[in-house]
């Protein structure tokens, strides 16, 4: 008797426990035990993602409405989805990783995470340049690192190269963001690989010494201090343009029109270009429903709501980019195998310390 | 028999308390493991170039935040317990509403409302065509941060001194007021010494809070602990360094906390709680008591309401595009993970605090010491932990999970179990720290008379102390539960498959440049959190001092 209030607090808090474990899985479970009689590959497939845009929840369900198969999401930042990859191991029920930089990609397959992937369905709807060599990752997207100038104050004419940034006349007009984003990350390491690691410094030490200001908010803010005149030119990528001028605040929608969009290195070595890309995990246990999700999201009808939702270029060539991304016209990027941006990625990493890039 | 009962019983209550301790050493352990492993070359480069800036940001951050917390919490706290002007009934609670806005989504209102496409200089330019010089607006600076840490964590200050002037202050205020000194020199030379305790208490939360920001910190693109940890353990892959750079901010918040002790321990002005009256309050007229209300309203202006407009003016131009299904879905989550995280950290606080009141032992004071670990850990260490151990705990229970027909799969990890039990080990201290002071106020004497009329350690337990403390019981659920909503980091990186809650999908929507989109999930977080903070309100208003 005088034992028994303990040993109820001790069972009320068993039972919490056990509730909510039980509660996080009811998904899961519920797939599990509605349809024990089919094999384990039909119900679901199971995706880490480091992309967080409300057209891809659209895609999902576009996914699942044509085949049945339900998508279960962990939206995360890719570094840290990585980790728990790795920390998952065999055990994982994660299928597939999407992440929104080649670097990662790289890395992912570094840390033998991905498999390789047999499909004539994605072989033929991505180009042999946005995959990996050995098939562990095709890209779904590209967008490109482009220099966006205010139409007021720049002449088009004037610009030519990322190197042209470093020169005199910009002095105090460059905006850029902090070298912790991974976009300038894979922008310094191709640097690295296209011109030498000599070169590559010194560019980042020139763009120091012109920079507008301190490093500071997203590629949004970077184009937002270039029409408030911070600055004269921002580096940034294409597809945030576009998300300005479909904002929901009209301010913003204005501020779309005041700027320009110029692709660097045309006449030399190419606009830096870096992509979202997806490949199967090393461990997954639904592969073949994530493959059927890779060739999905690689067909014409995806790859049009990539476009179309998000202003990215789509990684399938037949279809078309949206009418804005158009209206900027065609253009040449750089040619080196995207693998090598996550190769070099923690060396870029370290150059920018070095170089006092915040 | 009998006493063996007893000691049996007691036994138990120290046998949970040690369970729990060990849970929360577990997997600090285990990242700390590595601590001990030869610094790599990462390690050299981040000494060389950057380990100075980390320091410096992080100290000044604190410094000033720690300022201006004190300066503006101890004086609301000092004018609302000795004086009566316009408006102090709705001030005096309002005060504490600011909690209820996580500093980051804080931060990102007001870049918002500042920055080019701001209603601010849009009205300007619009309707006057006035452009501003851009760097008097822009916010995501040192003195920016400094503005968003203090405008959204004095009210722990504030809230801490408050209860202690309201009950110990009375006699030496009137007696300084006799003796002939103004309202100035009452609260120089008397309120601030005497109040020191209780201003170093809630400063300390505050510094904890600041030091383990992530979301501020890295929106503004200002380098300091815990992003570095971040970039060094996510961006390097480099464990280790990450290890070590998470110690030296332990050793850091360990100094604080010793230093708190310090200064407690040397109290001096401590009242015999019989005498505890308020202070006569001096009624302010005329200019000086409107004076005194915009004072109040400034403050409540800055920290509340003007964010809290903005937010509402940007639901109003996405609110078509966030409300569907999944959204109630988003609040559901949130609330059910808090709630349940919050009753399980207050009943471990409860086990262990009645456990180390009734031992004397050393050992049962470290016990209570090892719970203030999660909270000063960063959030990324301590899902790790978390992380490494349930998929452990998991792979040995493969065999179990075969047995009951169930696929050897991931469960516990897969499953919300583990982000509750992270939660745990994160909050457990706030939850203790409530539940401690609840057990100070009461003493051991009902419960020595208790056991003298022949109940147990358990009865006593059950029937009287728990009665006694039930306020202290309800407010530390509620403070656990506001930060259990508003919690950014472990609930990213732990997450389940399918699972989002407010602060996660705000924080997506935020770090995308859609910050229009995050305005909803921002605004239910502070709805909800605003109404558990009046609860809570309440709650102090009732219990008897």
């Amino acid at each position: 008797m005088k034992k028994s209030f303990l040993k109820k607090g001790i069972m009320v808090m068993t039972t919490a426990f056990m509730l909510a474990a039980c509660s996080g899985n009811e998904t899961q479970n519920a797939n599990e035990t509605s349809k024990p009689a089919e094999k384990p590959e039909t119900g679901e497939v199971n995706l880490y993602t480091g992309r967080h845009y409300d057209t891809d929840d659209q895609l999902y369900k576009a996914f699942t409405e044509e085949t049945g198969i339900k998508v279960n999401v962990i939206k995360g930042e890719e570094d840290e989805l990585i980790e728990r990859l790795s920390r998952e191991g065999d055990a994982t029920e994660g299928d597939l990783f999407f992440a929104a930089d080649a670097g990662r990609l790289h890395w992912a397959k570094e840390k033998d995470l991905l498999q390789s992937v047999e499909s004539e369905t994605l072989d033929q709807n991505i180009p042999e340049n946005l995959r990996d060599k050995d098939n562990q990752w095709y890209a779904m997207t590209k967008r490109a690192r482009v220099i966006v100038y205010a139409k007021d104050r720049v002449n088009p004419e004037q610009l030519s190269t990322y190197e042209d940034l470093t020169d005199e006349k910009w002095k105090g007009k460059v905006l850029i963001r902090s070298s912790e984003n991974v976009y300038n990350q894979s922008l310094l390491a191709s640097f690295m690989e296209l011109n030498g690691e000599e070169a590559a410094k010194e560019w980042a030490e020139g763009i120091v010494a012109n920079m507008a200001r301190d490093p500071k908010g997203g590629d949004t803010d970077q184009l937002k201090a270039v029409v408030a005149g911070e600055g004269d030119l921002a580096v940034m990528n294409t597809y945030y343009v576009g998300r300005l001028a479909n904002s929901t605040n009209p301010e913003e929608v204005k501020l779309a029109e005041q700027v320009g969009v110029f692709f660097p290195n045309q006449d030399t070595n190419g606009t830096h270009v870096n992509i979202s890309g997806i490949g199967v995990t090393k461990h997954a246990k639904n592969k073949e429903n994530a493959v059927k999700f890779m060739e999905f999201l690689s067909s014409e009808e995806a790859q049009k709501l990539f476009a179309e939702g998000n202003n990215e270029y789509p990684a399938n060539p037949d279809v078309e980019s949206s009418e804005l991304l158009k209206s900027w016209g065609e253009f040449k990027a750089q040619d080196i195998h995207l693998n090598i941006l996550g190769e070099r990625n923690a060396d870029a990493v370290k150059l920018f310390n070095e170089v006092g890039w915040k | 028999m009998w006493i063996r009962n007893i000691k049996w019983q007691f036994n138990s209550w120290a046998i949970l308390t040690f369970v729990f301790v060990l849970l929360i050493l577990l997997p600090n352990l285990s990242v700390f493991a590595q601590l001990f492993t030869e610094p790599n070359e990462n390690w050299y480069h981040i000494k060389e170039y950057l380990l100075k800036s980390y320091v410096i940001n992080s100290l000044t951050l604190v410094f000033f935040t720690a300022l201006f917390t004190i300066l503006i919490g101890v004086s609301l706290a000092w004018f609302v317990s000795a004086f009566e002007f316009p408006l102090k009934n709705f001030f005096k609670w309002g005060m504490v509403l600011p909690l209820s806005i996580p500093p980051y989504i804080g931060a990102y209102t007001y870049h918002g409302i500042l920055n080019y496409t701001g209603v601010i200089q849009s009205e300007l330019r619009n309707s006057f065509d006035i452009s501003v010089e851009q760097k008097y607006f822009d916010i995501m600076t040192m003195p920016g941060a400094i503005f968003i840490f203090t405008m959204f964590l004095f009210p722990y200050v504030y809230i801490i001194t408050k209860s202690f002037l309201e009950k110990q202050a009375a006699s030496l205020v009137e007696n300084a007021r006799l003796l002939g000194s103004n309202s100035f020199e009452i609260f120089y030379r008397v309120i601030i010494p005497i109040s020191r305790t209780a201003i170093i208490g809630g400063v300390s939360l505050v510094i904890l809070e600041v030091l383990n920001d992530y979301g501020v910190v890295k929106y503004f693109g200002i380098q300091t602990f815990s992003t570095a940890i971040f970039q060094a353990w996510f961006g390097m892959g480099d464990h280790g360094s990450a290890v070590r750079l998470a110690g030296i901010l332990m050793s850091i918040v360990i100094v604080i906390l010793v230093l708190e002790k310090l200064f407690r321990g040397r109290r001096k002005y401590s009242f015999s709680t019989s005498k505890v009256r308020p202070i006569q309050k001096l009624k302010l007229t005329g200019i000086k008591g409107f004076g005194m209300s915009a004072y109040f309203f400034i403050v409540f202006s800055f920290a509340f309401l003007i964010p809290l407009a903005q937010l509402a003016l940007w639901a109003f131009m996405t609110y078509d595009i966030i409300f569907t299904e999944e959204f109630y879905q988003l609040v559901w989550n949130s609330v059910f993970v808090a709630l349940i995280a919050a009753i399980l950290i207050v009943v471990a606080a409860l086990i262990i605090g009645n456990y180390t009141r009734l031992s004397n032992g050393r050992i049962a004071k470290a016990a209570s010491k090892v719970t203030i670990l999660g909270y000063s850990m960063p959030g990324a260490v301590i899902a790790i932990g978390v992380i490494t151990i349930f998929i452990g705990l998991d792979r040995k229970l493969f065999p179990v999970y075969e047995a009951i027909g169930l696929q050897p799969t991931l469960i516990l990890s897969l499953s919300i179990s583990m982000l509750i039990f992270a939660y745990v080990i994160r909050f457990l201290a706030i939850g203790y720290n409530s539940i401690e002071s609840g057990f100070d106020k009461v003493g051991q004497s009902f419960t020595e008379a208790s056991r003298t009329l022949g109940m147990s350690v358990t009865q006593s337990f059950f029937k009287v102390d728990l009665k006694m403390i039930k306020g202290a019981v309800a407010g530390g659920f509620i403070l656990v539960f506001v930060d259990i909503l508003k919690e950014l980091p472990l609930t990213l990186i732990l997450q389940p498959f399918n699972f989002y809650t407010l602060a996660t999908k705000a924080f997506q929507y935020a770090s995308d440049e859609m910050i229009q989109e995050a305005s909803i999930p921002s605004l239910f977080i502070i709805m909800i959190s605003g109404l558990s903070i009046f609860l809570f309100h309440k709650i102090l208003e009732k219990e008897p001092s």
